[in-house]
This record gives C-alpha cells, structure tokens and sequence, in this order.
C-alpha cells in the first residue's frame, strides 16, 4: 500500500469520470480502493471499466433487459410512431374540416390513448430495465432515427413521427422511480392499452395487440405494491 | 463445491481476519497467491460468494487514506470456511502421489533435514 499517489490529475479525473458507469456504493468502494494503492492510471481505469462491464454482463443474464429493449422499446417505438401519425392525421383532419363531434371524438381518443400507451410502455421499460435503460433506450432511437431518415417531410413535419416521446419519458422517470401505482389508475391504463391497436384501421391491431403485455405488467405489479 | 479463485478469496479473507477489504484482498492474492487480480474480479466474485452465504460484507466509515471513502469490508462466514476446508481437502486428495506434490514434499523433507 503507496498511499493515495494516483488520486490526483488528469488520470484519476478520467477514472472518476468512468467510475459514473458503476452504482454509487460500488463507486465509493473502487475509487477508494484505487485511491489507496497506486498502480497507475491506465490500470485503474482498466479496473474501474472492467467492473463496469462485469456488471452490465449480469444484468443481461436476466429476462428483464431483453424484455424491456426488444420486447418493448424496439416494437414499441416503431408502433408508437405509426399511432403519432395517426394522432397527427386526426388532428390535421379536425382543423382543415368544419367540426363534427365525430372527428372531435376520434382526435380526442387517439391522442389520449397514444398518451397512455406511450406512458406505459415508458413506464414498464424504466421499472424493467433500470440498470440497463441505455440499451432500452438505444432500442427506441435506433428505429426512430431510420424512420426519420426515410420520413419525406422536412423540419417540424417529421416530428409528427415523435409526438409519443414526451409521454413516453415521462413513464421511464416514474417506473425507475418506483413511485407506486394505485390499483385503479393501473387498470384504467391496462384497459387504455388494451385499446390502442383500435387506432389502427388496416390491420395494424394485430401488431399492436402483441404489445399488450406492459398494460397487465402494470395492473399486476400495482396489486402486488397493494398487498 | 468452490471455483479456484472464490477460494483464493474466501482464504485472503481469512489471512486478513479483521482487516480484510476489496484492496487488501487483492494485494494479498497477487503477492502470496501469485496471480493477477482485477476488481472486477474480486467484487463480482465477493457478490456471488455473499449471495450463497460464504462471507458477508458492509461498508465501513471513510477513512482519510482513501480520499475520505469507504471500504467494503468481507468477513468469511463458518459455512464459508467449511466449503474453503472441504475444497483444500479435496485438492489435497487429488494431489496425492502427482509427480508436482512429490517433489514439493521432498522439498519440505530437504528442508528441514
């Protein structure tokens, strides 16, 4: 033991940096230990990745990141992309024709059930994946982006594609929270999500009802939170 | 039964007594055990080891030496020294009569005669 050599400088500035990768009690535990015995930076920022990585690797041996990044985030965001063009569509419709309560009801039921939908997907992904919320998350943008690409509006016109990203942030900042959910308005939610692929006229249901899990994820976890 | 290296850890631990931690234990293994360890390494395998209940670890007060940070402090647990006992014994076993425990006990035998 050298004593604290390698605690200074732009080396440890970087280890400290690299150390964000790892949980707060983790970070306090390696940074002291490499700030106790000097072995150099190039070793300690290997150590400080290594455990990073480490950690990572047994996130991934469970079900729940690969559930939370290609079982939802990545269906999720293409689907949530198709209901913002409808939502957007509908809302367009409602301004360019003289108003009929029927066009008002369709405007207002897309926009709340793409709200919901895009919450809960949020939601269910931010409590699933909470360690591993940037694959999620690389898993939503990935389509996104190509979608972007290929979208043939410029300007404001493409972010008809990304209406559902509000929502749907402000369902990760919840689920990864945990802030419970009363039993009621998670089944109001189930209930909500159950009728999102009703957005689609054209067969796009069948797709959308295979999304259906993160709706009875939610009604379950709320029970369970309540007992 | 122990992996080589939970073994290597769970008897650093033990050496170390009341002083055992993440950067002793290390320095430990890799001076008198003679092989490298990364943290990585040593912290996975600490999680794993506490997790079957062979040792159990807290977080000790900061200490000034360590740039007013706190250690993750490891105390082997009597399930933990039993498999560290039943994993020595069997090594021991199966060492018998191969031509590298021979030599080391002649070696011993030249030693002290």
């Amino acid at each position: 033991m050298r004593g604290p050599g390698v605690a200074r400088g732009v080396g440890w500035r970087c280890i400290e940096v690299a150390a964000e990768l790892l949980a707060p009690l983790d970070r306090e535990v390696v940074l002291g230990d490499l700030a106790e015995v000097d072995r150099g930076a190039w070793r300690a920022l290997e150590d400080v990745l290594g455990l990073a990585a480490r950690r990572q690797l047994t996130h991934w041996r469970n079900w729940q990141p690969w559930a939370a990044s290609f079982g939802l985030a990545l269906p999720a965001s293409l689907f949530l992309m198709g209901c913002s063009v409808a939502v957007s569509g509908a809302v367009v419709r409602l301004l360019e024709e003289p108003v009929q309560p029927y066009l008002l009801w369709v405007c207002l039921s897309n926009i709340s059930l793409l709200i919901s939908w895009a919450w809960i997907a949020g939601f269910v992904v931010g409590a699933v994946s909470r360690n591993t919320l940037w694959a999620s998350l690389l898993a939503c943008c990935v389509p996104c982006l190509h979608c972007l690409s290929l979208w043939p509006g410029h300007g404001l016109s493409s972010l008809r594609l990304l209406i559902f990203v509000l929502p749907g942030l402000w369902g990760v900042w919840r689920g990864q929270r945990e802030l419970p959910l009363g039993r009621r308005r998670a089944a109001f939610l189930a209930v909500m999500a159950a009728l999102t692929p009703l957005m689609w006229s054209k067969g796009g249901w069948m797709y959308g009802s295979g999304l259906l899990w993160p709706g009875w994820y939610l009604a379950a976890t709320a029970r369970r939170k309540q007992e | 039964m122990l992996g080589e290296f939970e073994y290597l850890i769970l008897s650093a631990a033990a050496h170390l007594g009341e002083k055992a931690y993440g950067a002793a234990m290390r320095e430990v293994i890799e001076t008198t055990g003679g092989r490298a360890c990364s943290l990585g390494a040593l912290y996975t395998t600490l999680d794993r080891l506490e997790a079957k209940g062979l040792v159990e670890t807290w977080i000790s007060a900061p200490t000034p030496q360590r740039g007013g940070r706190a250690r993750r402090m490891v105390r082997v647990t009597g399930e933990g020294a039993l498999a560290a006992r039943e994993f020595y014994e069997a090594v021991v076993r199966i060492s018998r009569g191969t031509v590298w425990a021979e030599s080391r006990r002649s070696r011993l035998a030249g030693d002290t005669a």
